[in-house]
């Protein structure tokens, strides 16, 4: 499936293009979690704070998944987007806190 | 400033990191993202603070759809895959495959934002208007908010569409194409929050 | 990518010139003139706030006016002043100082500037119709939303800030991406200038930052303009969380203005004690810290608000945790200056003015971080003092400094230092007599806010002081606005280090910088560039490549027309319900709102489907340059 060239100028390393063979399994990945979160919610068997901690961790699992594979945050040369994804969650974070516990408490 | 030594007519490998023009560009567009995430991360704060207050209005569980969703979550998702075999065929020079799977994933978009209004006014009829109460204005603003990122992005693509057909790839559309596909990702991205914490959360009573 | 050396652009002279520039130095003097000019309407304000404040029961202007007085003062000041004035230098100096030929996105940058100006005039403009905001800077719900407020005047709040936030946020990114992607050969994130550095860091602060305040402003905007419930409390709404989103944004905001400041400082004592700074990585470090934990103290600007001891106890450690990187930095600059042959120009006066002032500012920051004690200063002019000794005592010192510091560099003119030290001078005292009585009112009980006060309650002297000191920082100011106007007289001759003890890389090259700042990109060996190769014996930088044709962003108009877009869309969606309708029911401010998005829109479709193949400055023009000013 990937085909190899030799890479641009001024680098020896062998440049690969990589094939849509991770994408789709990630794709699948995602349908699949979020077949999952789905599924949890219509059987509503589970109580509801251990809904919410499913519903939350499958989330947070397909996001990662997506964004590793398909914005190709596994890459290299990607520190500095990951710095400010992770910078951005972590004020995500903090608002969430607010809004959950100081907005009414 | 300019880096094109590659020779006249021959793309460079990933043309999208050729020049420094183009790099600045990623970079930039991912920092950006890294804003986004903080307001996207507002909007959901302000809806998950004010969801239960919905007044004499219809409440989540009352108003939410689930086949519906399921419906646009599979759209988005798909479109965000047809999105990934589009920088595919921009790795692989395919300029005629890279043309077609923007076009299917703006086709895909529209279906998307197309279900959305249809939802919202159907909601309207319900009694679940901008106004009725905190919750309604804030589901509006959130979802709202993703759905105008959805009508961006499909103008956005489209007149990259239009601009890859003209210009062809070189290493100033390469870039380009390269960005779009990333902000695509990123509203799926936000979606997938979406659908977890509006309306399947919505539905947990 | 089929351009030819002979690609010709037209290059526009005059005012064509100002308005279509993607040149960073033009860009950085655009923000110095137009924040300049904000600060003096601020300042303006501020007299006259001081003088209706200097006697008891005074009725120099009425309690409305009053309202709207302190809400401008304090909205123009920070948004529309501190910021512009910051990424003026940060403009002029930056891509100098790390080596490159111009930011990542010039065609941003010009448009950031646009958006800010078209913002901070749309938020003035209220001025003339009808009533300005007049529900503090802070804009707390519910007395911003329209039940107390059913005038214009915070609507005006609400679409200038949202639009000169746009440009604030698209500069932040500008720069971080420019100090990430455009640094010289060898100049390695360990080796920048302490100045890049805090830019760095408070860039990021504006990308993380300035999106919740767009989100908050945004359901401002819809609960006054389309009746949304997100702050008005018969709706559901929450009016606590104004206050949450606003400070999420607010606090870091306030570090977004004093780093730059730290990084003045840093260079100018560095450069006037003639050592290298002291302790340079924990400095760095510091900075990184400080820029963290702006994010998580928010909630100390709402102690009294009642969330909680736990709540309380938490931002209040937070808070006076943020006192350490701070006291890094303050013994660092003592011990730059220990033992250097300090030279006391009127830029290093501003900064080691700077030093105690701040000082004196934090300590009374650590006061209202203790929580119970908080609950006595809250709303009174303990606050007021405190924040104007860090915002006027730091950040207002810090800017003096670095426009002392780097005029000739900008211009290719030297200021006046006996001017320059009368505006030090009356300026510091000034600013001393303004606010260090104001601890003292706040603790004897006055309340900030308010638009008079009775006799009798020991408040009269204290208030005086403060009004001659108002008066006094109004002077220095005139001091420096006429060292200006002189020094534009004088002709452009300041050699490229005209301070002689320069230590980084904008001081290797001609003041001011030709269009492409580097005819050679310098090779850099370690920390203070310039200052090692001096060492070394060394007369200039090694080049890190050979003399050739510079490529160079072409000028457009786009950016100018963007903000013009924005500015009408802003006043068709807020007076709406007045302008009446075009055809049935469609109303005409509706109709002038899409208007101005179309301009917005058009302008972003041009950007986006005609290529800027930018030009070419040849070879031999750039030998013409050299050998003029060599």
């Amino acid at each position: 499936m990937a085909s190899n060239h030799t890479a641009t100028e001024g680098s020896t390393k062998r440049y690969k293009v990589e094939g849509p063979k991770k994408a789709i399994i990630s794709f699948i990945f995602s349908v699949l979690l979020t077949f999952l979160a789905f599924a949890t919610v219509i059987s509503g068997e589970i109580n509801k704070d251990f809904t919410y901690i499913i519903l939350i961790g499958l989330a947070i699992l397909q996001v990662f998944i997506q964004m590793a594979v398909w914005m190709h945050m596994k890459d290299r040369g990607h520190t500095f987007a990951i710095i400010g994804i992770l910078m951005g969650v972590f004020i995500v974070f903090t608002c969430v806190i607010m809004a959950e516990y100081w907005a009414w408490w | 400033m300019s880096a094109h030594s590659h020779v006249e007519g021959q793309l460079p490998h990933e043309p999208e990191k050729a020049t420094l023009e183009g790099r600045n560009k990623i970079l930039g567009f991912w920092l950006f993202l890294g804003g986004e995430t903080v307001l996207f991360g507002t909007l959901f704060s302000a809806f998950l603070a004010l969801r239960h207050q919905v007044l004499d209005g219809p409440t989540a569980d009352e108003l939410f759809d689930l086949p519906l969703v399921a419906l646009a979550t599979a759209l988005l998702l798909t479109s965000s895959l047809t999105s990934v075999f589009a920088i595919h065929a921009l790795h692989t020079n395919k300029v005629k495959a890279l043309i077609s799977w923007l076009i299917v994933t703006v086709v895909l978009g529209l279906a998307f934002l197309g279900l959305e209004i249809y939802e919202f006014t159907h909601y309207i009829h319900e009694g679940h208007g901008f106004t009725t109460s905190a919750f309604s204005s804030s589901f509006y603003t959130l979802v709202g908010f993703h759905g105008a990122h959805v009508a961006f992005g499909i103008v956005w693509i489209s007149l990259i569409i239009m601009q890859l057909m003209r210009k062809g790839l070189t290493v100033v559309t390469a870039p380009k194409t390269y960005i779009a596909g990333l902000y695509w990702h990123f509203i799926d991205v936000v979606w997938v929050f979406i659908f977890t914490v509006v309306y399947l959360m919505g539905k947990v009573v | 990518m089929a351009h030819a050396h002979t690609h010709t652009v037209k290059r526009h002279s005059g005012l064509m010139d100002w308005l279509t520039t993607v040149d960073h130095k033009k860009i950085g003097i655009l923000y110095l003139i137009a924040g300049g000019f904000f600060f003096l309407v601020g300042g303006l304000e501020a007299i006259l706030i001081r003088v209706q404040l200097w006697k008891p029961l005074n009725d120099f202007v009425s309690a409305d006016t009053y309202n709207e007085l302190i809400t401008m003062h304090g909205t123009t000041m920070i948004f529309l002043a501190a910021m512009p004035i910051l990424f003026a230098l940060m403009n002029a100096v930056v891509p100098l100082q790390i080596g490159a030929r111009d930011v990542a996105f010039p065609f941003l940058n010009s448009l950031g500037f646009w958006t800010f100006l078209f913002g901070g005039v749309l938020l003035n403009v209220s001025w003339f119709t009808g009533g300005a905001p007049d529900a503090g800077w802070t804009s707390y719900a519910p007395l911003a939303g329209t039940t107390y407020n059913g005038q214009h005047g915070v609507d005006y709040y609400v679409l200038g800030l949202q639009i000169a936030g746009i440009g604030t946020l698209i500069g932040g990114i500008n720069f971080l991406a420019t100090i990430i992607n455009m640094r010289a050969p060898g100049m390695t994130f360990m080796r920048m200038p302490l100045f890049t550095w805090t830019v760095f860091v408070t860039s990021a602060l504006i990308l993380f930052a300035f999106p919740a305040l767009a989100v908050g402003l945004a359901a401002l905007m819809f609960d006054r303009l389309f009746d949304a419930n997100f702050f008005d409390p018969s709706g559901g709404g929450n009016t606590v969380l104004w206050e949450h989103i606003f400070w999420i944004f607010g606090h870091p905001e306030v570090y977004i203005l004093i780093l730059p400041a730290f990084g003045v400082i840093s260079e100018v004592v560095s450069t006037f004690s003639r050592k290298r700074l002291f302790g340079y990585s924990s400095m760095v470090f510091a900075t990184i810290l400080i820029g963290f934990l702006g994010f998580m103290v928010w909630a100390h600007h709402m102690f009294t608000v009642g969330l909680g001891p736990v709540a309380n106890a938490l931002f209040s450690i937070a808070t006076m945790l943020i006192a350490i990187p701070t006291g890094i930095k303050i013994f660092n600059w003592l011990f730059t200056m220990w033992g250097g042959s300090i030279k006391f120009t009127t830029a290093n006066l501003f900064a080691v003015g700077f030093i105690p002032t701040f000082v004196m500012g934090g300590v009374t920051g650590v006061m209202l971080a203790a929580a119970p004690a908080d609950f006595q200063y809250h709303d009174s002019y303990f606050v007021v003092a405190h924040f104007h000794y860090v915002i006027v005592g730091g950040l207002v010192l810090g800017i003096f400094s670095g426009l002392h510091y780097w005029w000739p560099k900008m211009f290719g003119r030297m200021l006046n230092e006996t001017l320059g030290k009368w505006t030090f001078w009356t300026f510091f005292i000034g600013f001393h007599m303004t606010f260090f009585v104001q601890h003292f009112l706040g603790l004897l009980g006055m309340p900030r806010r308010i638009w008079t006060y009775l006799d009798g309650l020991g408040f009269n002297e204290m208030n005086m002081i403060s009004t001659v000191g108002a008066f006094l920082m109004g002077f220095g100011t005139i001091f420096f606005l006429l060292n200006i106007v002189t020094t534009a007289f004088k002709p452009q001759n300041v050699p490229a280090d005209p301070w002689e003890d320069g230590r980084t890389l904008e001081w290797t090259i001609p003041s001011p910088p030709p269009e492409y700042n580097f005819a050679q990109t310098p090779l850099v060996r370690g920390y203070d560039a310039y200052w090692k190769e001096k060492m070394d014996g060394h007369s200039g930088m090694t080049p890190a490549e050979p003399l050739g044709p510079i490529h160079m962003p072409s000028p457009s108009i786009l950016p100018f027309f963007m903000g013009v877009g924005l500015f009408i869309a802003a006043l068709g969606f807020m007076y709406a319900p007045e302008w009446g309708n075009l055809f049935g029911s469609f109303k005409m401010g509706y109709a002038v709102g899409i208007v101005g998005l179309l301009v917005l829109f058009t302008c972003m479709v041009l950007r986006s489907v005609i290529d800027d193949h930018g030009f070419h400055i040849e070879e031999d023009e750039i030998l013409k340059d050299m050998g003029g000013k060599a």
